[in-house]
């Protein structure tokens, strides 16, 4: 790989100013978890707000520049980047943010994933659209301190005051004289770091806001080597692992005689709850592995509507009012308008299938692996190898997509105790039927709004009850952490609360124990949330016999919260601006709908027609408000994807509950959207603030109810169960 | 059993069980590693290939039928880094990939289809392409398409 060189790199003094990198980096939520425990649920609704409100902290300890910088001899910068690259364009944002300080070109910054062992280690992992917003100041603040590295050695080579210095494109000049930074990085061995540098006012930026291409397009577009499956390591095995294929079902057992006998097949390994074949090639772990005879303790023969019961509201197991305003009492009493809303359960359907190569040797273990969260497979690995977490060594790869659904499972424990079995490099892969069949899931939803409007057509009372089962929290905390904090609103919670300005207005979240692991997708909360209150302030607006989107900013009353003005924004410019007031053609149905997600915004105009008796979405445009904007067409890049996989999730995707197992095996009983759904998108910015926010998940919000309301506006028809065919 | 062909112009021989895919030939035998392995079964489309000229799915295509034909790989579509084929250089003007995992198949498509069709319209590229995409390139997708076929068209009146 790539991220293994043996350039030179700044040898320095330990004396860092670390006081400034410290404070952006750790993770509150140790010391939240104890004080909610007591306090039930005033306190409960306090921390998810504070939760709600911050800015997710930058997960990355470790904040010497020389973890993340090495300065190469062709004067290229490699910035070994502990934020995975799964699509999302950060590796190119990452470049544009650092090349910024650095005084460098974005092209000579070659972006590369960090190993545990030789760059910043990333305790949060990659997610929660968090990544931009996370790193956009102490990236900087790492570079600019870099570059007055390199200014202050190259004063003592020159014997001149580091004043007057500048730097540009990689070289530093004084007067006359010039060195590269790899020069001035050759020539220095002992290194001085100065405090955190002041940064560049917004004014100066060169690269920041102007548009650029991806910095991984040519490797993408020439077929390079460069995602986990594509790795090999020297006398390297292949493995094939059947899981249980049944909800809650447990390993009682296997006959492997055939399985062994297959032609190429190494060893068969017996676990717990699974089954290894290890071959000499994929083929011949794949077919051994379909002759295992595996019998299967199954407790209980779940079906689709056992999981419908479960997931609403009233049959969960505890909840957490998110918000509380005024009083909903009202609402018990007649003229209360009420509505349900379901989605179904989702699978992320990620193109390359999770896998591992694992070479374990002794007490040390090599591991590579395409994972959302490198720092929480070292650990997994070093318990079950029974190794010291230190002595793994992971090295990440390129993400054949993500969308969550590379996590909190992983492979690579499993693909470890092979590779420790044999002595070999084993390379791990998951069939696309355990990817389908065996994993975590978008956990389903069920909610329930009500409302009253007054008589000059305002809603006075709303109230929003989401029923869902855990996201997050148990699946990286445990069960007892989830029931302590009552819901997961870390990840689910996003877009239970009401945005708009309703003087009374609860939203509560609830968590239903469903028999099957549940765990974040893009926009898990967000998507399911905005579907089922944006399609209410629909109905609501219709049955207010008002325009949609002038009802919404209506309800967008301004009470000084910059949010406020930023969401009314937004509706503004789309109204304006997507071509909404304009006639339309018959046969055309319109709806818009708005979100707010970590701070940024994102409202849609769709429009659909009928075509051959089903609907089709002819065009969609978002305007979206992600905060500064970094890369353009980076942003506009998530926004078509985002948009891209709302409409899929909108129309088509659904697996169901069968006799304890789940329905959909491959992509042919899981249908997504495809070149043939693909609507003309049109992407429209409002930079509302100067920091950025997060983008990869904020625009699959408004996309499905968008899409149910030009339904309705369209046929008359309203839909409120995903998906729709 | 020893099976020949040839492979982006190089005749190769290898010795594998005559039912494996042609895929993990490739990838695995010979170390060819943009044809990517997604569903297994022919739906997505990640494992596309030309055979003869004609695309074909590799996940699904035992490899003993490969026997005396010409497989091309996206490594072999383009002439060379600085020659590149008009799809590819259509992908590049473009921005199209994300995640990047299934788009050599949708660029082996690509160049079939304008080969077949060298005046696209957006909707022969919706119906004859059914590859999958996560990461929602689809509207770039279509983009590239059309400008390649244009590329393709400059090049032929070239010659």
């Amino acid at each position: 790989m790539s991220t293994e060189n043996n350039n030179p790199t700044p040898k320095k003094k330990r004396k860092f100013s670390r006081r400034k990198f410290f404070k952006r980096g750790g993770i509150i939520l140790g010391t939240t978890l104890i004080g909610v425990y007591f306090g039930r649920n005033i306190i409960r609704r306090k921390v998810a707000q504070i939760a709600g409100d911050m800015d997710l902290p930058l997960g990355i300890m470790n904040m010497e520049p020389d973890f993340w910088f090495e300065i190469m001899e062709d004067n290229t910068v490699l910035l070994k980047l502990a934020k995975m690259e799964m699509g999302q364009g950060i590796f190119t944002g990452a470049a544009m943010i650092a090349a910024e300080e650095l005084g460098v070109t974005v092209e000579q910054i070659n972006v590369q994933p960090a190993t545990t062992k030789n760059g910043p280690t990333d305790m949060l992992g990659t997610g929660g659209s968090s990544s931009t917003s996370g790193m956009y100041t102490p990236l900087r603040e790492v570079a600019a301190t870099m570059r007055e590295m390199l200014i202050s050695a190259a004063a003592k080579i020159w014997n001149v005051d580091a004043s007057t210095i500048s730097v540009g494109s990689g070289i530093l000049q004084s007067g006359l004289q010039q060195l590269s930074y790899a020069e001035v990085t050759q020539q220095t061995t002992e290194w001085v770091v100065p405090k955190t540098p002041a940064l560049k006012p917004e004014s100066e930026f060169q690269y920041i806001g102007k548009e650029y291409k991806r910095v991984d397009l040519k490797p993408k577009v020439m077929g390079e080597s460069i995602f986990s499956i594509d790795m090999e390591l020297p006398d390297m095995l292949y493995a094939t692992i059947l899981y249980c294929p049944y909800i809650g079902g447990t390993l009682k057992s296997v006959n492997s005689d055939d399985a062994i006998k297959h032609p190429g097949v190494v060893k068969v390994e017996r676990s717990d709850d699974w089954i290894g074949v290890i071959a000499e090639n994929r083929f011949a772990s794949v077919m051994a592995c379909r002759k295992l005879k595996a019998e299967w303790d199954v407790p209980k023969m779940w079906q689709q509507s056992d999981i419908d019961e479960m997931i609403k509201p009233e049959n969960g197991v505890s909840f957490i009012k998110l918000q509380k305003d005024g009083s909903i009492d009202d609402l018990d009493k007649e003229n209360t308008f009420a509505q349900t809303y379901n989605t179904p359960i989702g699978v992320h359907a990620q193109m390359e299938p999770n896998g591992t190569i694992a070479h374990v040797q002794g007490d040390k273990a090599l591991i590579i692996t395409g994972t959302q969260w490198a720092d929480n497979v070292q650990g997994k690995i070093a318990k079950a190898i029974g190794i010291k977490k230190k002595n793994v060594e992971i090295k990440t790869t390129f993400l054949g997509g993500g969308f969550g659904g590379r996590y909190f499972q992983s492979t690579a424990p499993a693909a470890a105790k092979l590779s420790q079995l044999v002595g070999k490099p084993v390379h791990l892969l998951r069939t696309r039927e355990e990817e389908f069949q065996n994993r975590y899931y978008r956990p389903p939803s069920h909610h329930k709004l009500r409302a009253k409007l007054s008589e000059d057509g305002m809603i006075e009372t709303i109230d929003h009850v989401y029923g869902s089962a855990d996201m997050a929290i148990k699946a990286n905390a445990g069960d007892l952490v989830l029931k302590m904090l009552g819901a997961d609103f870390a990840a689910g919670g996003h877009g239970t609360r009401v945005l708009y300005n309703i003087k009374n207005r609860h939203s509560k979240i609830v968590n239903c124990k469903l028999p099957f692991p549940t765990g974040i997708w893009r926009g898990v909360g967000q998507f399911p949330n905005t579907f089922a209150i944006e399609s209410f302030i629909d109905e609501l607006a219709i049955k207010a016999g008002k325009d949609p989107i002038q009802f919404r900013i209506d309800h967008l009353t301004d009470t000084g919260d910059p949010l406020i003005v930023r969401a009314k924004k937004v509706l503004e410019t789309l109204a304006e601006k997507s071509g909404w007031k304009s006639p339309k053609r018959e046969d055309i149905g319109r709806g818009v709908a708005l979100c707010e997600d970590r701070k940024s915004f994102a409202a849609a105009m769709i429009e659909v027609k009928k075509v051959d008796g089903k609907i089709k979405v002819t065009r969609v445009v978002q305007v979206v408000d992600p905060g500064k904007i970094i890369n353009p067409d980076g942003v506009r890049m998530q926004v078509e994807g985002a948009t891209m996989m709302g409409i899929s999730a909108c129309l088509y995707e659904a697996t169901y509950v069968k006799d304890s197992q789940f329905t959909a095996t491959n992509y042919h009983q899981y249908p997504m959207a495809m070149l043939s759904d693909s609507p003309e998108i049109e992407v429209i910015f409002t930079e509302g603030s100067e920091k950025p926010y997060g983008v990869g998940e904020p625009p699959i919000g408004p996309v499905a109810p968008a899409i149910v309301n030009a339904i309705f506006d369209l046929t008359g028809e309203r839909k409120r169960r995903l998906p729709l065919y | 059993m020893k099976i020949s062909f040839s492979v982006n112009g190089n005749p190769v021989n290898v010795d594998v069980d005559p039912e494996t895919p042609l895929l993990w030939v490739v990838r695995d035998e010979l170390k060819l590693k943009a044809t990517k392995f997604g569903c297994g079964k022919a739906v997505c489309g990640s494992c596309s290939l030309h055979i003869n000229g004609d695309l074909v799915r590799s996940c699904s295509y035992p490899v003993k039928y490969a026997e005396g034909k010409q497989v091309t790989t996206l490594e072999g579509l383009s002439e060379s880094e600085k020659k590149l084929h008009p799809v590819q250089e259509a992908w590049m003007e473009i921005n199209v990939p994300q995640c990047g995992y299934c788009q050599p198949g949708f660029m082996m498509a690509a160049a079939k289809l304008i080969q077949e069709i060298p005046n696209p319209t957006e909707e022969d590229i919706r119906k004859n392409i059914s590859n999958i995409c996560r990461c929602g390139t689809h509207p770039r997708i279509i983009k590239a398409i059309l400008k390649a076929a244009e590329l393709n068209k400059a090049l032929i009146a070239e010659s």
